[in-house]
C-alpha cells in the first residue's frame, strides 16, 4: 500500500512537471536542420542549395535505371538493367525484360524539384548578392525547371503546371492543379528555356551556362516537333486525348522545329563548342578519340561537352555501377556479375561500313549473303571463314569500335575472348555448351578458353556472359581495375554535347524541310568525319537517323528518339533482338572463325504496346487528374 | 484460471467488434457475343491488344475494360450490380453508341456490328514447303485496307499481335472485291515454327482508321 501511494506520487510529479517544463515546444527551432532565411540569406547556403537542385536533374546518366534517376544510394542492386535494354540497343546478359508500367516513371521526383526551385525564385529578390549574380540564379533555376518539366511533358504529356510556389491554406482543393494541354506544356518548357538563355552568361563550367540552356531548348523542341508530327502514326483515343492532355496537332510541328533550328544555330555560330578531336588521322585513331571522351569528359571541357555531371567521389550517392555491371568477365576482378551490357547485333549491323558510305552495313557471314535467315549454323550455306575472331568487322565505323568490344580485341591489356561453340571435323556443330575437342595436337575449347574466368561470351555462368557476341566499351575505365563492390565508378556523364546539337539540328532541318540544308548536311558528314569517314553523305532522313543513333548510342537517347517518332510500336512487334555468334571452324586447318546470325538465345519477342508513349499519371485517386490513355 | 478468463473475455470483445468484411463481392456479371448485323456470325477479335469492351459504373470515374475472346464472345462473371455506361472501343467493326445497362446477377448483351473487313472464302492450306492463304476481302467502309496477313501460333488464339510467324503484305489501297488475295508463308525461313508440330493459321486484315483492329476470317489447325 505504501508502495502504491509512493508510485502515484511520482506519477503525479512527473505529469506536473511535463504540463509545465515544455510549454513552448511549438517555438522551439530545430537543430538538426537549418532554417530557409539562414540557408537563403547566406550565398554559401545558396551554393549548397543550388547543388541539391542540381542533383535533382532529371539526367539519364549511370545511375538512372528502371526505378528512376538517382539509383547509386545505399542499395543499387538492380542487375544492372539499363535503358538501352529497353530500345533496340543491347541485351540485358541475363533479363528478358522490356518496358513495364512502372518503368522510368518521374512524377513525384520532378515535382519536388519544382517546389524547391519556386521556393528558390521566391528567394532570389532578397537575397544579398548582386544584381548579375541574381540573373543568373534566375537563369539557373529557369534552366533546371525547363529541364524538370522537360522530364513530365516527355513522359506524362501534358501535366499541371505549378508556376509559382503554392501556400496551404487549410483547404487541400485549392493545391489541385489540372493538367495542361500538352502543346501547353511544351510551350511552357520553351519560355522556360528562354528565361534561361536570357539571364545565363556564355561562361562554362560544371553549371548551366547560356549553352546549355540552348542544347536543352534544342533538344525539347525537337521532342515536342516530333510528337506534332508522327503522333498520327499511334493513334489514341480516351478523354486525355479529347483535352488534348496528350497529343499535339500536327501544324504545330513547324514551330518547334524552327525553334530547335534557332536554337541550335545559336550554339552552332558562338563558336564557344564545337567536336572533340575533330580530324583524326585514321579510323583507328577515331575510335580511340571517342571513346576517350566517355571515359573521361574533361578531355572535352573547352570544346565537345556543354555540361557534364561530375561522379567525383566512390561511395553511396556520389559514384555508379557502370563497370562492375558491364565489363567484360575476363577483368571482373573479383566482383561476381559483370558483362551484362550486350550491344545487338541490331545495332551493329547499323554502323555504316567505309566502302559503302551512307548506307547500314548488315554482317555478312555467308557467302549466300542473306542478313534476314536467323535460322541458326546451317551445313549447307558456305560460311565465309576469317583468320581472325574480328576481321568481319573490318571497314565498320570507328565508333562501333569505341562502343563495343568486339570478339578478340584488346581490353585492359586482354584480348577479349567471345566465343559460341566450334564445328567439329566431321561437320557436326557444339554451339553454347561446354565442351572441349582435340583435333591435330590442338584442345579447343566451345568459349574459347578452358575456365570461366578466361573467357567473356555465351556461358551463361553467373547470368554474366555476352549473348549477342558484343561487350561494351563506351562508358568504361579502361585505366584502373574493377574495385569490386557499389557505387565505386566515378567517371563523369556528358549530359549535353556539341554532337547532339548538330544531330537535332540536321533533323529539324530535313524533317521539316525548312533551314539551311547545306549546313545540316555539314553537321552530320562534320560528325562522320570525326568518326573517320572520307566521303560525305546527304543529307536525308535515314542518314540522320543512322547517324544520331551510332552517334548517340548508349547515351539513353535512342529510346526516347524511338518514343517521339513514334517509332517504337512498328519496330517492336514480335520482334527477337539479334546475335552474332562466332564459332570456330574445325573442317579446316588451321582453324578459322566463321559467323552464325541468331536469334539472341534464351530471349523472347517484343511488343511495344502503344499506351506505354506515355507513362501512367500516379495518384489519379487522390489528385484527380485524368489518366493518360489504356491505363 | 483467471488467466484463461481473461483470454476468453478479450476474444470475445475481439470477435464481436468487427464483421468478417463489410461488401458483398461481386455477383453480378456480363457477357455476350459480337456478331456480324449482316451474316449473323461471330466477329472474329484478338484477345491481346484487340478490341475492349469499356464499362464505367455510375458515379465512379475510372472505368473498367472487358477483353473480348478471339471468337467474338466476351464474359465476366464477377462485376458488382449496378448500372454501368458499356461502350466497345478500338474495335474492328464500324462504332456503336455507348447505352447503359443495369446488371443485376448475370446479364447477357450481344452487339450486332458491321465489320471493318470481311475476310471471305478463306483457304489456307499445306501445299510442299509452303503454307498457302487465299481469300477475298469485303469492306464496309470506303478508308484503305493497309494490312493484309497470314499469321502462325502454336496456341489457337492466334492473331497479329500473338503469332510466332507472319507474312504480311501492305495494301495501303481500297482493297477489290472480287480479286482473290493470296499469302505465302515458306515455312523454312520461319525461324519459330518446326516441323513435325501443329500450328493454328489465321488470315487477317486491318482497315486504316486510328485505333482499328484486325478483322480475321476463322482459324486452321494445320501440321507442319
Amino acid at each position: 500500500m505504501v508502495m502504491k501511494i509512493y508510485k502515484s506520487k511520482i506519477l503525479l510529479i512527473l505529469t506536473g512537471m511535463m504540463l509545465f517544463s515544455c510549454n513552448s515546444v511549438l517555438e522551439l527551432q530545430p537543430t538538426d536542420k537549418i532554417r530557409a532565411e539562414d540557408l537563403f540569406g547566406d550565398p554559401q547556403g545558396v551554393k549548397l542549395y543550388m547543388a541539391n537542385l542540381y542533383y535533382q536533374l532529371p539526367i539519364e546518366d549511370f545511375a538512372y535505371f528502371r526505378a528512376g534517376f538517382n539509383q547509386n544510394g545505399g542499395d543499387p542492386n538492380n542487375g544492372g538493367w539499363a535503358p538501352a535494354m529497353s530500345a533496340d540497343e543491347a541485351m540485358h546478359s541475363e533479363f528478358g525484360d522490356f518496358i513495364g508500367d512502372g518503368d522510368y516513371h518521374y512524377w513525384e521526383p520532378g515535382y519536388k524539384l519544382i517546389r524547391d526551385v519556386n521556393l528558390l525564385f521566391d528567394a532570389i529578390p532578397n537575397l544579398a548578392i548582386r544584381d548579375d549574380e541574381k540573373a543568373v540564379l534566375t537563369g539557373e533555376a529557369s534552366f533546371i525547371k525547363a529541364f524538370a518539366y522537360f522530364g513530365l511533358a516527355k513522359r506524362y504529356g501534358g501535366v499541371s503546371l505549378i508556376k509559382a510556389t503554392q501556400k496551404y491554406t487549410g483547404n487541400v482543393e485549392d493545391l489541385k492543379v489540372p493538367r495542361s494541354t500538352e502543346k501547353e506544356t511544351w510551350d511552357y518548357v520553351m519560355e522556360l528555356c528562354d528565361q534561361a538563355i536570357a539571364n545565363l552568361g556564355p561562361v562554362k563550367g560544371r553549371r548551366a551556362s547560356k549553352w546549355a540552356a540552348y542544347a536543352l531548348k534544342s533538344r525539347a523542341a525537337l521532342h515536342a516537333a516530333s510528337i506534332a508530327k508522327f503522333g498520327s502514326r499511334a493513334p489514341m483515343s480516351g478523354n486525355a486525348v479529347t483535352q488534348k492532355l496528350v497529343g499535339i496537332d500536327a501544324a504545330d510541328a513547324a514551330g518547334y522545329y524552327a525553334a530547335c533550328i534557332a536554337a541550335s544555330e545559336a550554339i552552332m555560330t558562338s563558336g564557344q563548342h564545337s567536336l572533340y578531336m575533330p580530324n583524326p588521322a585514321s579510323p583507328a585513331v577515331a575510335a580511340e578519340n571517342y571513346r576517350a571522351l566517355f571515359q573521361n569528359p574533361e578531355v572535352a571541357a573547352e570544346n565537345e561537352a556543354i555540361l557534364v555531371k561530375g561522379f567525383t567521389l566512390p561511395g553511396n550517392n556520389q559514384g555508379h555501377n557502370y563497370d562492375i555491371w558491364y565489363q567484360p568477365a575476363q577483368v571482373a576482378n573479383g566482383w561476381p556479375h559483370p558483362g551484362r551490357m550486350n550491344p545487338t547485333l541490331d545495332l551493329v549491323d547499323a554502323y555504316e561500313s567505309y566502302t559503302n558510305p551512307g548506307h547500314d552495313a548488315p554482317i555478312v557471314t555467308t557467302v549466300e549473303g542473306s542478313v534476314t535467315d536467323y535460322n541458326g549454323f546451317n551445313p549447307a550455306l558456305n560460311y565465309i571463314r576469317f583468320d581472325s575472331p574480328n576481321d568481319i568487322f573490318k571497314n565498320k565505323d570507328a565508333r562501333l569500335w569505341g562502343t563495343a568490344i568486339l570478339p578478340g580485341t584488346v581490353w585492359k591489356s586482354a584480348p577479349i575472348i567471345i566465343q559460341a561453340g566450334y564445328i567439329k571435323p566431321d561437320g557436326s556443330s557444339v554451339i553454347r555448351t561446354k565442351d572441349q575437342i582435340d583435333v591435330g595436337g590442338t584442345t579447343y575449347y566451345t568459349y574459347g578458353a578452358p575456365s570461366t574466368t578466361m573467357y567473356s561470351g555465351f556461358d551463361t555462368y553467373g547470368g554474366n556472359n555476352t549473348r549477342t557476341g558484343f561487350g561494351f566499351k563506351k562508358f568504361m575505365n579502361q585505366n584502373t581495375p574493377i574495385v569490386p563492390g557499389w557505387n565505386q565508378s566515378t567517371s563523369d556523364w556528358i549530359e549535353f554535347r556539341y554532337a547532339e546539337v548538330l544531330l537535332n539540328y540536321a533533323e529539324a532541318v530535313v524533317e521539316s524541310g525548312t533551314g539551311n540544308a547545306a549546313n545540316a548536311a555539314k553537321a552530320i558528314n562534320d560528325i562522320r568525319k570525326r568518326a573517320g569517314h572520307t566521303v560525305d553523305i546527304p543529307l536525308t532522313v535515314d542518314n540522320v537517323q543512322r547517324e544520331r543513333r551510332v552517334e548517340l548510342a548508349f547515351e539513353n537517347k535512342r529510346f526516347w528518339d524511338l518514343m517521339r517518332r513514334r517509332e517504337f510500336h512498328t519496330a517492336f512487334n514480335n520482334r527477337f533482338m539479334h546475335s552474332l555468334l562466332p564459332l570456330v571452324d574445325l573442317r579446316t586447318l588451321p582453324a578459322k572463325y566463321i559467323f552464325v546470325r541468331v536469334n539472341t538465345p534464351n530471349s523472347n519477342t517484343r511488343t511495344f504496346d502503344t499506351k506505354a508513349y506515355y507513362r501512367s499519371i500516379p495518384g489519379i485517386g487522390a489528385n484527380g487528374l485524368v489518366q493518360n490513355p489504356l491505363y | 484460471m483467471k488467466k484463461l478468463s481473461y483470454i476468453l473475455l478479450i476474444s470475445a470483445l475481439a470477435a464481436s467488434s468487427c464483421k468478417k468484411d463489410n461488401y458483398d463481392g461481386p455477383t453480378a456479371g456480363l457477357s455476350g457475343n459480337f456478331f456480324d448485323v449482316a451474316t449473323k456470325a461471330l466477329v472474329e477479335q484478338d484477345i491481346i491488344r484487340g478490341t475492349q469492351i469499356e464499362i464505367q459504373e455510375k458515379g465512379y470515374v475510372v472505368p473498367q475494360y472487358l477483353i473480348v475472346k478471339n471468337d467474338g464472345t466476351y464474359s465476366n462473371t464477377l462485376l458488382f450490380a449496378a448500372t454501368y455506361t458499356v461502350k466497345p472501343i478500338r474495335t474492328n467493326f464500324i462504332a456503336l453508341e455507348a447505352q447503359e445497362v443495369t446488371l443485376n446477377g448475370q446479364t447477357t448483351l450481344d452487339f450486332n456490328v458491321t465489320p471493318y473487313i470481311r475476310v471471305t472464302n478463306a483457304s489456307i492450306v499445306k501445299s510442299g514447303t509452303k503454307v498457302i492463304a487465299t481469300f477475298k476481302l469485303q469492306q464496309n467502309v470506303i478508308n484503305n485496307v493497309n494490312k493484309i496477313g497470314l499469321y502462325a501460333h502454336e496456341d489457337f488464339r492466334v492473331g497479329e499481335p500473338m503469332r510466332q510467324a507472319e507474312t504480311e503484305r501492305d495494301l495501303n489501297a481500297v482493297s477489290d472485291p472480287n480479286a482473290t488475295y493470296t499469302l505465302e508463308m515458306d515455312i523454312p525461313t520461319k525461324d519459330q515454327l518446326k516441323t513435325g508440330k501443329s500450328y493454328y493459321f489465321r488470315i487477317g486484315a486491318r482497315i486504316d482508321i486510328g485505333e482499328a483492329r484486325f478483322n480475321y476470317a476463322p482459324t486452321v489447325k494445320i501440321d507442319l
